[in-house]
């Protein structure tokens, strides 16, 4: 075993270890069970409360397309705000306990010290996110009249592309800041402005800006122009992590 | 004999501070060096460079023969190194970091089994099963004193490794260093004196970012030896004591045991010569008078003065 497996792979008995192993896959699991069900009787729910107020209100049947939009909705923002938090401090947690100077002085280069953490994760992000695709599809199908594979898997296997994008951005982050929470402020600024730059037709259509809508569109069962976002996305994401590694060997620990 | 360290002219400047001066350093393959300093005077900073976690501002260091800023794994290979507050993942027990450094090392099978037994038995954690966030200070230590053997190294880094210690574990440790000698260049920076001069033999002193002394720990003590002498007189010495703390060859007088005086000088003939025409002139009988060995505590209150205290 070199050098590099034995620090993914204490990345990943970390994860199974701490509190990792709940926060992430808890929250996505959540919202994999409750989405189909909430969208299943929203409208029962909307029609019970506003039925006085609103006399002769008509409420289209919900379908499946609904528990999907809803599975998307929260993976755009609810997930995407926990890997953006729960990363803030990635590489800077352990330059700050101290753990960084005792595993750097052996052999393990800085390099594979930012990439094997950036690795593992986004197959951690990957593997959570697609236990709770197959939640919300086995529920969906319980609660609606089927539940077609294809919208669902297309849709979150784009909207994926994002996700490991932001855990490189948040690797990156965490090597210049040395705050975990100002780098989480400012992975919360680099969505909010990727999401209003896909208004402007050219982001829109070839950058990574594109994912969360085309990745919404896939998953109510509309076509969507995926690949040069997808590959504009997980170019970005490489030179992230890349940008990532640069700046951590110019560093004083 | 070859160099283990060696710097040349390297400093390091943090903002306004000049954490580390021009240092020149040789460390001999083999020895065991004591970096002695007080608190700030940049011993810190020193390992920081040599294990390239910081980058000089300026000069360069090698270790084992290859520069540190083109340091790879090579280098680290044959490195051990345990920092002043070393830094562990609470969730694992000791024994897993330990199996842990060692996979970084690609150490496994017999050999890692055979070293992880040796060093939690030097470290006091065999059949300790708590999580590392539990431990005390102590055994934070000894465990980091373990894992920076892991690798059986052939340079040894240790800031500060007794610090946290209670007597028995600093004991401890400062046999294994002693043990190492010969096979093992051991480095470490300490402000405890005691433990220097127990297992080093060559020791450097930084001050303020300088090296204000560097070499074998006997030569260092007779360099400075030959500005004390030792004097017994009969009778009543402090009129004596008066008269030596006014003469202007005297640095430093103090009272010895049985009723020795020990005086501090600057210039060793001109002392021999007033010395017994004061004693005289007290009408008091000269018992003794002899060259003085200064101890390293007072080798290092000479050189690092008024900061040391």
């Amino acid at each position: 075993m070199n050098g590099f497996a034995a620090f993914a792979l204490k990345e990943v008995r970390e994860i199974v270890r701490t509190w990792r192993i709940w926060v992430l896959p808890g929250i996505v699991l959540f919202f994999a069970l409750t989405g189909p069900i909430l969208a299943r009787y929203t409208p029962q729910i909307l029609g019970a409360v506003v039925s006085d107020q609103i006399p002769g209100l008509n409420l289209p049947t919900p379908t499946s397309a609904d528990a999907y939009a809803q599975w998307m909705k929260n993976l755009s923002q609810i997930v995407l705000v926990t890997v953006i938090i729960s990363y803030g401090g990635l590489v800077s947690g352990e330059v700050r306990s101290g753990t960084a100077a005792l595993v750097l002085t052996k052999p393990l280069s800085r390099t594979a010290f930012v990439v094997a953490k950036a690795v593992v994760h986004g197959v951690f992000l990957v593997a959570a996110v697609l236990a709770g695709t197959l939640v919300t599809w086995g529920v969906t199908a319980v609660f609606f009249d089927g539940a077609p594979a294809g919208p669902l898997w297309s849709g979150t296997l784009v909207w994926l592309v994002f996700g490991v994008l932001f855990v490189a951005l948040m690797a990156l982050l965490s090597v210049v800041l040395r705050s975990a929470a100002g780098a989480a402020g400012i992975g919360i600024a680099a969505y909010a402005i990727l999401s209003a730059a896909a208004i402007w037709k050219p982001l829109g259509r070839y950058s990574p800006a594109a994912l969360t809508p085309q990745a919404a569109s896939l998953a109510a069962g509309q076509e969507a122009d995926v690949l040069w976002p997808v590959l504009t996305g997980l170019i970005l994401a490489a030179a992230l992590v890349a940008a990532a590694a640069l700046f951590f060997r110019q560093q004083d620990l | 004999m070859s160099a283990a360290i060696e710097t040349y002219r390297l400093s390091k400047v943090y903002g306004r501070t000049r954490a580390l001066d021009d240092v020149d350093l040789r460390v001999e393959e083999g020895s065991v060096f004591g970096f002695l300093g007080p608190n700030g005077a940049g011993k810190t900073t020193m390992l920081r460079l040599l294990t390239g976690l910081a980058r000089p501002t300026s000069g360069s260091a090698r270790i084992l023969g290859q520069d540190v800023a083109a340091v790879g794994n090579s280098v680290r290979t044959e490195m051990g190194f345990l920092p002043d507050v070393p830094g562990f993942y609470d969730w694992m027990t000791g024994e897993e970091f330990l199996r842990f450094a060692a996979g970084l090392f690609g150490l496994e099978g017999g050999e890692l089994h055979k070293r992880l037994g040796l060093l939690l038995g030097l470290a006091g954690l065999e059949g300790v099963r708590t999580q590392i966030g539990g431990y005390s200070r102590g055994m934070k230590q000894r465990l980091g004193v373990a894992q920076a053997l892991i690798n059986a190294p052939r340079l040894l880094l240790l800031d500060e490794p007794t610090g946290a210690l209670d007597p028995l574990g600093r004991k401890d440790v400062l046999d294994m260093i002693a043990s190492l000698r010969g096979r093992t260049t051991v480095f470490f920076s300490t402000h405890i004196l005691g433990d220097v001069e127990r297992v080093c033999d060559t020791v450097a002193v930084l001050n303020a970012g300088h090296i204000v002394a560097q070499g074998p720990i006997d030569e260092l003590r007779s360099r400075y030896g030959q500005q004390k002498v030792v004097l017994e007189v009969t009778g009543g010495a402090e009129g004596l004591r008066a008269d030596l703390e006014a003469a202007p060859w005297a640095t430093r007088v103090a009272s010895g045991s049985n009723g020795t005086l020990e005086v501090t000088i600057t210039d060793l003939a001109e002392a021999r010569l007033q010395i017994p025409a004061l004693v005289a002139a007290r009408h008091l009988g000269l018992s003794r008078l002899e060259a003085g060995e200064m101890g390293l505590e007072e080798v290092f209150v000479e050189l690092v003065g008024e900061k040391a205290q």
